[in-house]
């Protein structure tokens, strides 16, 4: 042949066009053109229909220079089954006119064409669909070369079309890779149940499916998590039917024991807000729904409900639809766990501190806890304040060495064994000498400190303070003028020595001063750079001249946290603020008075 | 190739501007891209009498200048632009500044992912939810783990 040349030369370009080429339309032009320029062609025509027999796609081009004719229309071809081989290209000679229509809805142009026979081959292009590539050839053209140039053509669109579908796997696979990291991320982010399932319904849409509905299972169903759908008008409709829909209520219930993600489509959503006439069914593609059930602790927790609108080869398999759901499962296991953990945690701390304080006339009494430490174990500070019998109210506040359930143990018995003797009027020394005894004799293995402070109202108007402190950071009084006092103690460690006692100092509030006791949380918060709240600690208590007690105790703690860039302890403040008596008050029904309270 | 529609991306950044084209031109090639990176010029582009009206507008919520909520709040005031679907395209997952965007009416609020398969995925799962028209067969197959099939060439 004269033009054997140019034809390898056609090929090889072919093949570089072919490795380039991201869909094999782009191979139009290298296939066509070559074919056309072969000795005694002149017509060429692809053909591609699906396994339904149905014509996809034809394109014709002649001699001619005209431009190529392209039909889109789907079209039915009965006899299609005819040409389809099982393995290997088929190539096949016959003239024009014996071209059966029905499996050859090219041979309205081949007939037309100058070349009154036909080389064909026909192939499978992939498991959706045939193809093929047809030429009309004149009696001069050598059709065994013909044959062989189709061939060769279809060698390289074969390869081509497969490398594009296998690229597009790995790309597909690749998302997929990267949707549950990116879910993990997102998951590991938070510990709150629903905010982990939200980020999952949020980042899953539209890479997954067009709408996602989330529910947790609870004991008396299905309760509505988050929804999300790529239009924000069906969003809010899909937050309804995650809400209220009695249909998906009844799916989510029935699929308490289902490992693998469920899909629903067509009759089997009949009934359903997803079917073709609901509301949320109305769309270019049949709506497809799957639900991949969340397995936590041993138990169903919830849902993932996915809503396609797209086609079905869009669909993700349920194999990633279980890796989701199993990875949601688990940061749901985790928060759960938190939960369980944060809930038992906060019981105890809430048993070791006193619900509620006592009231009395002239007192205005406050108290704050700030748990520090985002591992959740029980802190050991604990404060409480007591009205003892000869009328005076003794405040105390300590702290164990250490978190966890054991630094618990003391923290509770220090603050009963306290609160006890001064309730019955034991000074503060001679209780904290016994709470000393008791911690040796118990073995403890940890220090704590702890300060005890008396309050005695006096006919004068103010008040006498008697302090006892062991190592614990000393009390401050905000003057009602604004200056800062320091109530002067010092003591040992509880829990180290056997006999040790404890030195009483006295000080006095006038009305409007302001006693503040703290724990070292407070004074040991440490900004960036080094500083305690420690050394500002004076100066923000002035700023809170006139406050009350609780916006006093509220606001040290706020502003010690946010201060702080370390330092994780918790933080207690026990405030009291003496406000005087008035003579109708009188002095001497003080003790009735707390009774009183009590009874409140 | 053009006949697939129009989509005007609302884009400074030049990286995400040559990923959305490179996405796009895999997912959806035959649709038409435009690029506007200053978000000045988006209201007068629309308003341009001759100008093609885009099918779609991809915004992206972080621009220097006239951020995207400020012109999206603008376009909407418009009714010219009214009806003219708006896909925002953000890297944000906080759900104060999805509720901000539908307030100001945005008809999508899609997360931008990192990775560029799964961006590619996402850009997808939108412009096929609102154009559907702008899928040809053909396009499928790039992405698709079992796409119909591509034309013979």
């Amino acid at each position: 042949m004269v033009d054997d040349d140019t034809w390898s030369g056609a090929l090889h370009r072919l093949w570089q066009a072919a490795s380039r080429a991201e869909e094999v339309s782009a191979l139009a032009d290298d296939v066509y053109a070559p074919l056309l320029a072969t000795p005694g062609v002149h017509l060429v025509v692809g053909t591609r229909w699906d396994e339904y027999r149905t014509l996809r796609y034809m394109r014709a081009l002649g001699a001619d220079g005209d431009a190529p004719v392209i039909v889109a229309t789907a079209r039915s071809m009965p006899g299609a089954a005819s040409r389809e081989p099982d393995g290997a290209p088929v190539v096949t000679r016959s003239p024009a006119g014996e071209l059966d229509d029905a499996a050859w809805p090219e041979a309205e142009f081949l007939r037309e064409s100058p070349g009154a026979s036909v080389v064909a081959c026909t192939f499978r292009l992939d498991r959706n669909g045939w193809a093929g590539l047809s030429v009309a050839v004149d009696a001069s053209a050598d059709t065994e070369s013909v044959a062989r140039r189709l061939e060769q053509a279809v060698d390289v669109i074969v390869a081509c079309h497969t490398g594009i579908l296998q690229r597009g796997r790995e790309a597909r696979r690749s998302a997929d890779d990267a949707l549950l990291a990116e879910a993990s991320l997102q998951m590991d982010s938070s510990l709150d149940v629903e905010d982990t399932l939200r980020r999952v319904a949020r980042i899953a849409v539209p890479a997954v499916a067009d709408g996602c509905l989330v529910h947790l299972l609870r004991k008396d169903g299905p309760e509505f998590v988050a929804a999300t759908h790529v239009a924000v008008q069906q969003q809010r409709a899909l937050e309804e039917t995650g809400r209220d829909d009695p249909w998906l209520a009844a799916l989510l219930v029935r699929r308490d024991d289902g490992d693998q993600a469920l899909f629903l489509s067509g009759a089997a959503l009949d009934g359903s807000p997803f079917a073709a006439s609901g509301p949320a069914g109305a769309g270019r593609h049949p709506t497809v729904v799957s639900v991949s059930t969340l397995h936590a602790r041993g138990r169903v927790v919830g849902s993932i409900t996915f809503i396609y609108q797209r086609p079905a080869d869009r669909l993700p398999d349920s194999t990633f639809l279980d890796s989701l759901a199993t990875r949601a499962a688990l940061a749901i296991d985790n928060a759960l766990l938190y939960e369980l953990r944060r809930h038992a945690v906060l019981s105890l701390q809430e048993h070791l501190l006193p619900s509620r304080l006592p009231a009395a006339a002239g007192w205005d009494l406050s108290a704050s806890y700030e748990v520090g430490d985002p591992m959740l174990d029980v802190g050991g500070d604990f404060y409480d304040a007591v009205p003892r019998p000869d009328g005076s109210i003794a405040l105390l506040i300590g702290d164990v060495c250490g978190r966890g359930a054991e630094a618990a143990a003391l923290t509770g018995l220090a603050r009963h064994t306290l609160r006890t003797l001064l309730e019955e009027g034991t000074a503060p020394g001679t209780a904290l000498s016994r709470l000393n005894r008791s911690l040796r004799q118990e073995g403890a293995s940890r220090f704590l400190t702890a300060v005890v402070v008396t309050m005695t109202p006096r006919t004068d108007g103010t008040v006498l303070l008697t302090t006892c402190s062991a190592g614990h950071p000393r009390p401050l009084v905000l003057r009602a003028d604004g200056s800062i006092g320091e109530v002067v103690s010092g003591g040992l460690l509880l829990g180290i020595l056997d006999d040790v006692s404890y030195e009483s100092h006295e000080d006095f509030l006038a009305p409007g001063d302001t006693l503040v006791l703290f724990t070292d949380g407070l004074t040991e918060s440490r900004e960036a750079d080094g500083t305690y709240f420690e050394s500002v600690l004076p100066g923000r208590l002035s700023a809170l001249r006139g406050s009350e007690a609780a916006q006093v105790a509220e606001s040290l703690a706020r502003q010690a946290r946010a201060f702080r860039a370390s330092g994780q302890d918790d933080i207690a403040l026990l405030v009291a603020r003496w406000n005087g008596i008035t003579h109708s008050e009188g002095l001497l029904p003080l003790e009735t008075m707390l009774e009183q309270a009590a009874l409140r | 190739m053009t006949g697939g529609g129009l989509i005007l991306v609302v884009e400074d950044s030049e990286e995400d501007t040559e990923a959305i084209q490179r996405a796009l031109s895999r997912s959806h090639p035959s649709l038409d891209l435009e690029f506007a990176p200053r978000s000045e010029d988006v209201l007068p582009r629309l308003l341009a009498p001759a100008a093609r009206t885009p099918d779609l507008l991809l915004l992206d919520l972080n621009m220097p200048g006239t951020d995207g909520l400020t012109l999206l709040s603008s376009l909407r005031a418009h009714p010219a632009c009214a009806s003219l679907t708006v896909v925002v395209f953000t890297s944000s997952t906080a759900s104060a500044e999805e509720d901000a965007c539908y307030a100001a009416g945005a008809d999508s609020y899609i997360y931008k992912p990192v990775n560029f398969e799964l961006f590619q995925t996402v850009l997808q799962g939108a412009v096929d939810f609102w154009l559907p028209g702008a899928t040809d067969d053909s396009a499928d197959a790039s992405v698709t783990a079992a796409p119909p099939a591509a034309p013979p060439a």
